[in-house]
C-alpha cells in the first residue's frame, strides 16, 4: 500500500502570500485565542510565586493547570465566576462586597482562593431565595441568559477584533503569518493539554467524584437534585472515572506532539463536548469550562478539516502542508527541549505524585480525619429524649431524629423530618478544614444533617457543628446578609470549646498522614477562622465497643438530649469497590 | 448474479494484496458477514412473533445477531463464528475461488457491515431519542434508598432523569446510523461510533450492564468500517505525507442502479421512518418500560403508614419491626409498592428487552431492594384489589385487599396478606416535592 507516487495535480505553494482578509481575520484569530490561552487573574500568578514546590498540595498543581479568561471583573470588580469543581452561585456576587470589606479589616482573605471555589468556603455565602410554598425549603439562585455564562469569551473577542484592527494599521509589511499560526497553536495546544491532564489526574486517582458516604446511601434517590444525582453516578463506579482519567489524560499527552494533536484534539472535542451537554442537562455547573476545552479543540482540529475532507469525502489526492520553525537551531531548539521536559516533570511527576497522596491520605472531597474508631456505621435511633421527654420512634415527627450515621471520617449524620435549607453546591473547590468539605450533604434534601465533630476522646465529648453553611440562612429570626454576618465578626470560633478540651482533640492540620501534609494545607490552617453562624451541638458519647453509644448533651436549638444508638449492619446492594480514597 | 461494473483511477495506483494480506482478508471477510447475519436461535421467535411492526418488533430485529447458545449475549458465539470463519477459510484458499477482485470483495464486505452497524445503531437510537430506553424514574424508584440500587439501575435512573440530554445521545446514534448509510461518510460515522460506543462498552463494565458483548460487536464493526481509510489519515495526519485517496468506485449501471437505489430507501425508510413513527407514538401512549394499565384513580403517590393492625395487634411506628410497612406508593399505573423491613432477593436483569405484557415489564423494580412490588387488578365494585408480588423471586404472592378511600388523600386497605395474616392499613397521602425537578437557573432544552 504505497503512497510514493508521482502527484497528478498541481500543488501550491506554502509561502504564497496571504489576503488581507486572511491577514486580518488572522490577527484577530491569534489575539482572540491568546486572550484566551494565557492566564490572567492575580491569583493564578499569586499561586505560582507563592508555590512551595518541596512541599507541595495537589491544589497547587491543580490551579495552574485550570485557569479561564476572565476579563469581565478588569471592568466590573465582580468576582470570577469561573465555575469549578463545585461553582460559587451567581449570589457570590452580591456577598462579594462584604468579603472585600472583609479583606479591608485586615483579616487575611485567601487570595489564592477568590478565584476557586472556595471564595464560598469561609464567607456565608449564599443568600437564598426561598421560595415560601416549597416544603423542602430549597434555595432558588435567579436564572441567567444562557450567554451571560460566556461574557467572558466575549471580551476575549473584543480584545481580538480590536487588537486585529489595530495591528493591522500598524503592520503593513507582513505578507503571511504561518510561523506565527504555528506558534499560536503551541499555545492553544499545551494550554488545553496541560488544563485537561489537571482533570485527568483527579480522575485517575478517582476523587473528583467521591463514592456516597453512608448518609448519602441511605437517602432517597428522590432526594437528591440533579446535579448530585450525576455527581453521585460517577462516584459509585470509581474504575470508570479512572477510564475517564486516562482518556483525558491520553487525549492531553497527545496534543503535546505535532504529529497527534489531531487525535488528541478529536478525542478531547468529542469528551468535553459531552460534558459539557451532561452539565447543562444537570446544572452541574462546569459546562463554560468544558466548552472552553472544545472551543480550543475545534480550532487545533479545523488545520485538518478541509485536508481530510478532501481526502475522504472527495476522495481527491491531497497534500497538506506545514510550516514548522526550525528547531535544529540552538536558539529554538534548547529551551524547546527544556519547557517540554518541565512540563512532563511537573505535570507527570510532581501532579501524579501529589494526586497519588491525596487519594491516599486527603481526598480533597471529603473529611480526611479519621473519625472516633469505635463510633462507625449505621445505628438505629432506639431511644429519644429531649428535655427529659420521651419521643417514640415516628418518621413523621419533626424533632426526633429517625436513623444516625457515624461516618469513617469525623462527621455524623442524622435525618430528621423537618425541611432544611439545602446547599445546592457541588461542595467542590479544596477547603484543608474537613467542616467545609460539604460534598456529602451539599444537593441533599429528605431531612438528612450532617454535623461535624471534634473529639475530644479523654473526656468523651463530642464538639458538633453543622456542616450546612446555608442551614440558618433560611430562619427569619437569623436575619439577612451583611448584618447577621457583621455581628459574628465578633463571635470567635474557639470559645465554644475550652481550652483544655481543645488539647484533648489536638491540632486538625496534623491528623492525617504526615506525607500529606503540605505548605498550603499549613497556609490555611494558620489563616483564623471567621466566625460562621453553624448549628452546634455538645454531646457526651458513651459507649463500649460502639455497637450501643449513648449520646447527652446540648443540641442545636439549646435543648437538652438524650440518644440511645444501637449499630446495624446494614447491607446495601450497590456494590463497594476495591478503590476506597483516604485512610481511616 | 449480479456483476458489478467498477472503475479504478490510476490502475498503477491499485494496492497489490500480498498473498498474506488475502490470507487475512478472507478470513476477515467471512468472520464478519457471518457476525451481520442474524444467525440467531431467537430469530424465529421474533420473526413471527405477536405484535407485527411495532417498535418492540422493530427493535429486536436490529438486535439480532449470531447466537447459537440460548439466553444472555456472549462471547463464545464469537468464538463459533471465529471457528467457523477459520474453516471456511481454508475451504476457500483451496477452491478456485481464491483469485478474486479483492477491492470488488473487500468494498462489498464494508458494504454490508456498515449496514448492518446503521441499523444497529438507529434502533437504539430511537429508543433515546424519544426517551423510552431510561425512562423518568418511578415514584417508587424516587422512594428508594441510593444504596439499595445496583449500579446499573443507578445508571438508568440518573440518565432517567434528563430526558433532554438522553434525546441528544439518541439523536448522535441516529446521525452517525445516517453518516454510515452513504459511501462517503462512513469514514466518519464509524470514527464517531467508536468514541460514543466505546464508551457505551466501558460503562456496560463498569456499572455491570449486560450489554457489553453488544457494544463491542458494534465496535469490531465501526473498526472494520473505519480500517479502510485509517492508513490515509494517518498517513496525512502523522506523516504529513501526501496522499492518495481511495481509487475504487463501483459503478451501477440500470437495473442495479435501480435495486440499489431501492434497496437503501426500503432501509431508509422501514429502520428510519418507520421505526421512528412507531418509537415516537410509543413514546406517547406506550412507554415499554412501565406497564399500561392504569391504577386506581387518582391515588397517585406516597403514602405514609398512620396505623397499621395485623390480628388486631396494632403496631406503632418501628424503624425495625420485621413486618410493619413504612410506607407505600401507588404509581399512575398498576402497580403497587410497599416499604418495610422485609429483605428482597433482587430481580438483576440487566439487558434491553421490550415486552408487551404489564407483568414482563419489570423496570421499576429491577435492580432495587428495600421495596416489594405488586401489580394489582382493580374491582370498582367490589372495591378489591387483587395484588401479585412482580418479583420473579416471589411470584407467588398473591393476596386480595379492601379498599375504602373515605378522602381523597386517605385509603384504607384491610384483608389477608401474602402470609394469611388479617391487615388492617390507614394510608395518608405525603404532598412532597422532589428536588430532582428544581433546577438551579434556567433549564437548557435540547
Amino acid at each position: 500500500m504505497a503512497n510514493n507516487i508521482t502527484p497528478t495535480q498541481e500543488t501550491k505553494p506554502v509561502a504564497a502570500p496571504w489576503s488581507w482578509q486572511k491577514k486580518l481575520g488572522f490577527r484577530i484569530i491569534f489575539i482572540f485565542f491568546l486572550a484566551m490561552s494565557i492566564p490572567s487573574t492575580a491569583s493564578w500568578y499569586n499561586n505560582v510565586f507563592t508555590l512551595n514546590w518541596l512541599r507541595p498540595h495537589y491544589r497547587d498543581l491543580y490551579d495552574i493547570a485550570r485557569f479561564q479568561p476572565s476579563y469581565v471583573r478588569w471592568f466590573t470588580g465582580g468576582p470570577n465566576y469561573g465555575d469549578v469543581d463545585g461553582a460559587p452561585l451567581p449570589q457570590e456576587k452580591n456577598n462579594d462586597d462584604n468579603a472585600t470589606s472583609r479583606d479591608k479589616r485586615g483579616e487575611r482573605h485567601h487570595r489564592y482562593d477568590r478565584d476557586t471555589v472556595n471564595s464560598k468556603s469561609n464567607s456565608t455565602a449564599i443568600a437564598p431565595t426561598i421560595k415560601s410554598n416549597d416544603n423542602n425549603n430549597v434555595s432558588m439562585p435567579p436564572k441567567r441568559n444562557f450567554f451571560a455564562d460566556y461574557a467572558d469569551w466575549g471580551v476575549a473577542l473584543i480584545f481580538g477584533i480590536v487588537g486585529g484592527l489595530i495591528w493591522t494599521l500598524i503592520d503593513r509589511k507582513s505578507k503571511s503569518y504561518n510561523l506565527l499560526y504555528y506558534w499560536i497553536r503551541v499555545v492553544v495546544r499545551y494550554r488545553a493539554g496541560i488544563g485537561i491532564i489537571g482533570f485527568g489526574f483527579t480522575k485517575l486517582f478517582p476523587t473528583q467524584m467521591p463514592y456516597p458516604s453512608l448518609g448519602l446511601l441511605n437517602s432517597n434517590f428522590g432526594d437528591f437534585t440533579a446535579q448530585k444525582i450525576y455527581w453521585m453516578s460517577v462516584g459509585v463506579v470509581p474504575w470508570y472515572q479512572v477510564f475517564g482519567g486516562v482518556v483525558e489524560i491520553v487525549a492531553g499527552t497527545l496534543l503535546f506532539f505535532r504529529n497527534t494533536t489531531t487525535y488528541g484534539a478529536i478525542l478531547l472535542a468529542g469528551a468535553l463536548f459531552d460534558i459539557t451537554l451532561v452539565n447543562y442537562a444537570y446544572d452541574g455547573g462546569v459546562h463554560v469550562y468544558a466548552f472552553y476545552f472544545v472551543l480550543l479543540s475545534l480550532f487545533l482540529i479545523a488545520d485538518d478539516v478541509p485536508a481530510l475532507y478532501n481526502l475522504i469525502i472527495r476522495e481527491k489526492y491531497t497534500t497538506h502542508y506545514r510550516v514548522y520553525p526550525d528547531f535544529t537551531k540552538p536558539g529554538l531548539k534548547y529551551p524547546r527541549i527544556v519547557l517540554k521536559a518541565l512540563t512532563f516533570i511537573i505535570f507527570f511527576g510532581i501532579l501524579t505524585y501529589t494526586e497519588v497522596i491525596n487519594f491516599k491520605y486527603d481526598p480533597y472531597k471529603q473529611p480526611s480525619t479519621a473519625g472516633v474508631k469505635k463510633l462507625r456505621g449505621n445505628y438505629h435511633v432506639t431511644d429519644f429524649k429531649i428535655n427529659g421527654q420521651e419521643l417514640p420512634y415516628n418518621p413523621n415527627d419533626s424533632v426526633r431524629w429517625q436513623e444516625a450515621t457515624f461516618e469513617n471520617w469525623t462527621t455524623l449524620t442524622f435525618r430528621v423530618n423537618k425541611p432544611v435549607v439545602i446547599d445546592p453546591s457541588n461542595g467542590g473547590g479544596s477547603p484543608m478544614h474537613d467542616i467545609q468539605r460539604t460534598f456529602e450533604i451539599t444537593g441533599v434534601a429528605g431531612g438528612e444533617r450532617a454535623y461535624h465533630y471534634y473529639a475530644d476522646t479523654v473526656d468523651k465529648v463530642l464538639y458538633l457543628q453543622d456542616k450546612n453553611a446555608v442551614a440558618l440562612l433560611g430562619n427569619r429570626r437569623g436575619g439577612r446578609g451583611g448584618a447577621n454576618r457583621r455581628e459574628n465578626q465578633n463571635q470567635r470560633p474557639g470559645n465554644w470549646i475550652s481550652a483544655e478540651a481543645w488539647k484533648h482533640i489536638g491540632d486538625e492540620s496534623k491528623m492525617i498522614d504526615p506525607a500529606a501534609w503540605s505548605a498550603r494545607r499549613d497556609r490555611e490552617f494558620a489563616q483564623k477562622q471567621r466566625g460562621q453562624k453553624r448549628n452546634r451541638m455538645v454531646l457526651k458519647y458513651d459507649t463500649t465497643d460502639g455497637s450501643r453509644v449513648i449520646l447527652s448533651g446540648i443540641n442545636e436549638h439549646r435543648d437538652s438530649i438524650y440518644v440511645v444508638l444501637d449499630r446495624y449492619d446494614r447491607k446495601y446492594v450497590l456494590p463497594k469497590s476495591i478503590l476506597s480514597a483516604g485512610k481511616y | 448474479m449480479l456483476t458489478i461494473m467498477t472503475q479504478t483511477i490510476n490502475n498503477n495506483t491499485q494496492q497489490e494484496w500480498s498473498p498474506k494480506q488475502k490470507a487475512g482478508f478472507r478470513f476477515l471477510f467471512l468472520f464478519f458477514i457471518l457476525q451481520a447475519l442474524p444467525l440467531s436461535v431467537d430469530l424465529f421467535r421474533f420473526l413471527f412473533g405477536p405484535n407485527w411492526l411495532s417498535y418492540g418488533y422493530i427493535f429486536n430485529l436490529t438486535r439480532l445477531a449470531p447466537k447459537f447458545i440460548p439466553g444472555a449475549d456472549s462471547f463464545i458465539n464469537w468464538i463459533i463464528v471465529l471457528v467457523l470463519a477459520l474453516i471456511g477459510s481454508f475451504v476457500w484458499a483451496g477452491s478456485r475461488y481464491k483469485e478474486q477482485d479483492y477491492d470488488k470483495l473487500y468494498y462489498w464486505l464494508r458494504t454490508v457491515v456498515r449496514y448492518r452497524l446503521a441499523i444497529g445503531i438507529i434502533g437504539y437510537g430511537f429508543l433515546k431519542f424519544f426517551p423510552l430506553q431510561a425512562p423518568f424514574p418511578s415514584i417508587s424508584n424516587l422512594n428508594t434508598a441510593y444504596g439499595d440500587f445496583n449500579d446499573w439501575k443507578i445508571f438508568s435512573l440518573s440518565l432517567g432523569i434528563v430526558p433532554g440530554y438522553e434525546a441528544f445521545l439518541g439523536g448522535v446514534e441516529i446521525l452517525v446510523g445516517l453518516l454510515l448509510l452513504f459511501r462517503k461518510t462512513a469514514t466518519f460515522g464509524a470514527l464517531l461510533i467508536l468514541v460514543f460506543t466505546g464508551n457505551v462498552f466501558i460503562s456496560n463494565l463498569a456499572y455491570e450492564g449486560g450489554e457489553y458483548v453488544y457494544s463491542f460487536y458494534l465496535i469490531s464493526f465501526a473498526t472494520l468500517v473505519f480500517w479502510f481509510d485509517a492508513h490515509r489519515v494517518f498517513n496525512l495526519i502523522s506523516l504529513d505525507r501526501p496522499t492518495q485517496p481511495n481509487a475504487y468506485q463501483p459503478i451501477f449501471v440500470g437495473t442495479q442502479q435501480t435495486l440499489r437505489i431501492g434497496l437503501k430507501a426500503v432501509v431508509i425508510f422501514f429502520f428510519v421512518f418507520l421505526y421512528g413513527f412507531k418509537t415516537y407514538s410509543g413514546y406517547h401512549h406506550d412507554p415499554y418500560q412501565f406497564p399500561k394499565t392504569a391504577g386506581l384513580k387518582h391515588a397517585a403517590g406516597i403514602y405514609n403508614v398512620s396505623e397499621f393492625r395485623i390480628n388486631n395487634k396494632v403496631l406503632p411506628y418501628s424503624a425495625t419491626d420485621p413486618v410493619r410497612w413504612r410506607d407505600v406508593v401507588f404509581e399512575k399505573w398498576a402497580t403497587l409498592s410497599i416499604r418495610s423491613n422485609r429483605p428482597v432477593l433482587i430481580d438483576s436483569a440487566n439487558y434491553e428487552q421490550i415486552s408487551q405484557k404489564d407483568e414482563d415489564r419489570n423496570y421499576e423494580l429491577v435492580g432495587s431492594a428495600g421495596r416489594h412490588y405488586y401489580s394489582y387488578k382493580v374491582d370498582t365494585i367490589s372495591q378489591t384489589l387483587l395484588l401479585t408480588n412482580k418479583n420473579p423471586h416471589y411470584r407467588n404472592e398473591h393476596f386480595s385487599l379492601n379498599y375504602i378511600r373515605p378522602d381523597s388523600t386517605t385509603i384504607i386497605l384491610n384483608g389477608l396478606d401474602q402470609n394469611r395474616d388479617s391487615i388492617y392499613v390507614v394510608l395518608n397521602k405525603i404532598d412532597k416535592k422532589y428536588p430532582i425537578n428544581l433546577g438551579r437557573r434556567k433549564v437548557l432544552k435540547l
